[in-house]
């Protein structure tokens, strides 16, 4: 057999031709991914550096005196808190459910009467709006009309009743519960379709063994799924450093701040207050902070890869 | 660098004086008032035909085309198509063209303006003349701080279209356009003019033998007394409470005088610790303390707080004059909205008890850098004619700044008390969209955030003001922010 030697012309002939098919079909991807991502984000960081109104091409350059400004302003590390509370709450809270869920309706090929209806229930506010899930919801906890408070009522429990968008004691935790109402059914589905791919067998031999379908649970299903689960936990972890929309629809980070989010007090920076720089700043300290903890997220929870 | 713009100030002052009693004969042509009328008004407007107001078309180019318009080059409108559509704005490039018939003109009725011309004033193209109005606006003080914005100066002091003898600044209802002042000069005209103060059902409180009360004292009385007859006293919109920030600030207007609210604009060391507003503070406080609000308000928007005050939940409700407009369709039946002004805190108030807030809205800007400067100013000396003003009242069932231009227009329950409410008013006015409140976005916001605090309780009224004055500190001290001053 003769070497295989980059030099063979023919072969080099044929990569060329790839390359040139190749870049044919990725540059409009490519240009337009630049133009309006990597460029808008490399400007950005200049921008953050810069005093501008954004209102007019007059910007002057301040050094690092907005991320001076940031470290100081205690509205930031209000909306920052937040989110560190989400950051916790809501993958918890989401995965925990969507395990729970899907070990009910699929491990070991077992299910629960009705399964495919609930996982149609449970998938269907994945497919509604934010603004629309943040109006019904906002309904949901009106006052003196709201489901939640006339169901309080009706049950006798008048002393539980609350304006729960109103009192910051619970407002955060009132749309904690629509973002993880809202997203348990996708990391369901996610997690159904990881266990279906487990070899049925290794439930057999448990079962045999004597293991409960808790012990299955632990010992096969959530070692199996663990890459599954640590997808999710990044996804919901970078969803808990947003929030903006959901929370600009229910509450726009009132009363009083009690719910704002570092996402919404950038907005507000901007364009009530009209300080881009410094809105610009508070995006980039947001942006590396979200590749932070993914990297970090993804770093700790490496674990050995099972093959099965 | 904003410094006292006296000069300027006594100068509209004294025009505002003049013409208070010209204001009265405002009224009277709104055809409510008629026997009110402190001075002949023109009983009709001059008819507007190209060549301008009463001159023959070989009269001097300057009296026909007072602001210059270049003939043939085009005029490009963007107008906020929100609550009074731009039906009216339509109608006033017709006038225009009538006018200036070679002028090309571009209408553009759209929500959102800052996504849409945000990039153009950057870009350095913007429109000619803009209704900069609307949740979705661009933040004046901010355009006016880049040098955005043509001073309309000129146009102030040029001919009205449709009043001869007078200019268009003697037109507008005396000191409605003091909010559009930036170190003195006029950057905006406000066109739709409301009242702001209390609100209730007039029915309701004939029904129950009730009288709206002239001190705070009988408020407080008055609300016990409502709440004894198992009716709420007050709701407002408690998860922005802005409505209760107007409040708070015609209350001090009145018991400190023009002078303890300027000090507040023009960013006073301790202007918010000043005794009036603790005063005002702590008398607000009281309806919290007292459990005089509907349970759950802090959780309700606007129009939900409006909802439930117009079924009768709550009796007293803080908004402006555009409630019955926005509220059409779910008003009952013989509800009969009435407008007040906020009580006095006591006998020492500066302000008499009847002086209430009186502003106008629909802000119109022209850019220093549109193509067509000029047309944009005489677009607006058109809008603000007689007869553009009267189709935009029969148009939107609501007034304009443009005085005399409601002749016999039937228009309501709330709108005859506030006919009522102003010319009770005299010479008593407080524009709300002036000052502070249209300079730092920072500071209301900060007012806001800590009047649902206050009126849930959650701070008493010293840590309220100290919050504020915290704010209104790093506002003085930031170099970021341009300031402004102005004098009582």
């Amino acid at each position: 057999m003769r070497a295989r030697t980059p030099r063979d012309p023919a072969r080099a002939r044929r990569r060329r031709r790839r390359a040139r098919f190749l870049i044919t079909f990725l540059s409009p991807a490519i240009v337009l991914y630049s133009v309006f991502v990597l460029w808008p984000y490399a400007q950005s960081f200049y921008i953050a550096l810069t005093q501008w109104r954004g209102v007019s091409a007059n910007r002057t350059f301040i050094g690092l005196a907005n991320f001076e400004k940031l470290v100081s302003d205690p509205n930031f590390w209000n909306a920052l808190g937040h989110n560190g509370l989400m950051l916790i709450a809501l993958p918890a809270a989401t995965i925990g459910l969507a395990l729970f869920f899907a070990a009910l309706f699929a491990q070991g090929g077992r299910t629960v009467r009705g399964a495919g209806f609930y996982r149609v229930v449970f998938f269907a506010p994945q497919v509604m709006s934010v603004v629309a899930i943040g109006l019904i919801w906002s309904f949901v906890f009106h006052p003196t009309i709201g489901l939640l408070n006339g169901a309080l009522s009706a049950a006798g429990l008048d002393g539980l009743k609350r304006t729960w968008l109103g009192d910051p004691d619970t407002v955060l935790w009132a749309i904690a519960l629509v973002v993880v109402w809202q997203a348990v059914g996708f990391y369901m589905v996610l997690f159904i379709a990881g266990m279906q791919a487990i070899p049925m067998s290794l439930y057999e031999a448990a079962t045999l063994d004597g293991a409960s379908r808790w012990q299955a649970f632990w010992r096969i299903t959530l070692p199996l799924l663990w890459g599954h689960v640590r997808t999710a936990l990044v996804f919901i972890s970078i969803g808990a450093l947003d929030l903006f929309a959901i929370v600009q629809v229910m509450t726009r980070g009132g009363p009083n701040r009690a719910s704002d989010v570092v996402a919404l007090f950038m907005y507000e920076t901007a364009f009530s207050f009209s300080d881009f720089g410094y809105a610009t700043a508070i995006g980039v300290a947001l942006l590396l902070m979200t590749l932070t903890l993914a990297v970090l997220m993804l770093k700790a929870t490496q674990r050995e890869h099972i093959e099965y | 660098m904003g410094e006292h713009d006296g000069q300027v100030r006594v100068v509209s002052r004294r025009r505002f004086l003049g013409r208070s009693a010209a204001f009265l004969g405002s009224t009277a042509a709104f055809g409510i008032l008629q026997a009110c009328a402190g001075r002949a008004t023109p009983s009709s407007s001059a008819p507007i035909a190209s060549g301008g107001p009463g001159l023959s078309p070989g009269a001097s180019g300057e009296a026909t085309n007072p602001l210059g318009v270049p003939a043939g080059e085009p005029l490009e409108v963007v107008i906020f198509k929100g609550g009074y559509g731009d039906d009216y704005a339509i109608n006033a490039e017709k006038i225009f063209n009538r006018v200036h018939p070679d002028t090309k003109i571009t209408h553009l009725g759209i929500q959102r303006l800052r996504e849409q011309l945000q990039p153009r004033f950057v870009g350095g193209n913007p429109p000619d003349v803009i209704d900069n109005s609307g949740g979705g606006n661009l933040d004046t003080a901010a355009l006016v701080a880049e040098g955005q914005l043509a001073d309309l100066a000129d146009l102030m002091d040029a001919p009205a279209l449709d009043t001869p003898g007078e200019t268009f600044g003697d037109t507008l209802l005396a000191g409605s356009q003091s909010g559009g002042v930036f170190d003195g000069k006029q950057h905006v005209l406000k066109y739709a003019s409301f009242v702001f103060g209390i609100w209730y059902s007039d029915s309701l409180f004939k029904s129950k033998g009730w009288q709206y009360p002239k001190t705070w004292d009988e408020m407080l009385t008055l609300s016990d007394e409502i709440k004894k007859a198992g009716i709420s006293p007050w709701t407002y919109e408690g998860k922005n409470p802005y409505y209760f920030t107007q409040i708070f600030n015609q209350m001090i207007w009145k018991h400190g005088g023009m002078q303890t609210y300027v000090n507040l604009d023009n960013l006073e060391p301790n202007a918010w610790k000043q005794p009036e507003v603790v005063n005002v503070a702590e008398a607000l406080y009281q309806l919290a303390d007292r459990g005089f609000f509907l349970p759950g308000t802090e959780g309700l928007t606007n129009t939900e707080s409006q909802a439930e005050w117009l079924q009768g939940k709550a009796a007293l409700l803080p908004v402006g004059s555009w409630i019955e407009n926005e509220m059409k369709g779910l008003i009952p039946d013989g509800f009969d909205m009435v407008v007040q002004p906020t009580p006095s805190l006591d006998a020492s108030d500066k302000v008499p008890a009847q002086g209430i807030q009186s502003g106008a809205g629909e802000d119109f800007i022209v850019p220093a850098q549109g193509k067509n400067v000029q047309a944009g100013k005489e677009f607006l000396r058109v809008l603000f004619s007689r007869e553009s003003a009267k189709f935009f009242a029969e148009n939107t069932k609501s007034t304009t700044v443009v005085l005399n231009s409601t002749e016999g227009l039937k228009l309501g329950t709330a709108f005859d008390s506030v006919i009522t409410a102003v010319s009770t008013a005299g010479p008593n006015l407080l524009d709300p969209l002036a000052g502070y409140v249209v300079w730092y976005n920072k500071l209301v916001t900060e007012v806001n955030n800590q009047m649902a605090s206050l009126l849930t309780k959650r701070i008493q009224p010293a840590e309220f003001l100290g919050n504020i004055q915290k704010v209104a500190d790093q506002i003085a001290q930031d170099p970021s922010i341009k300031k402004y001053k102005r004098s009582a």
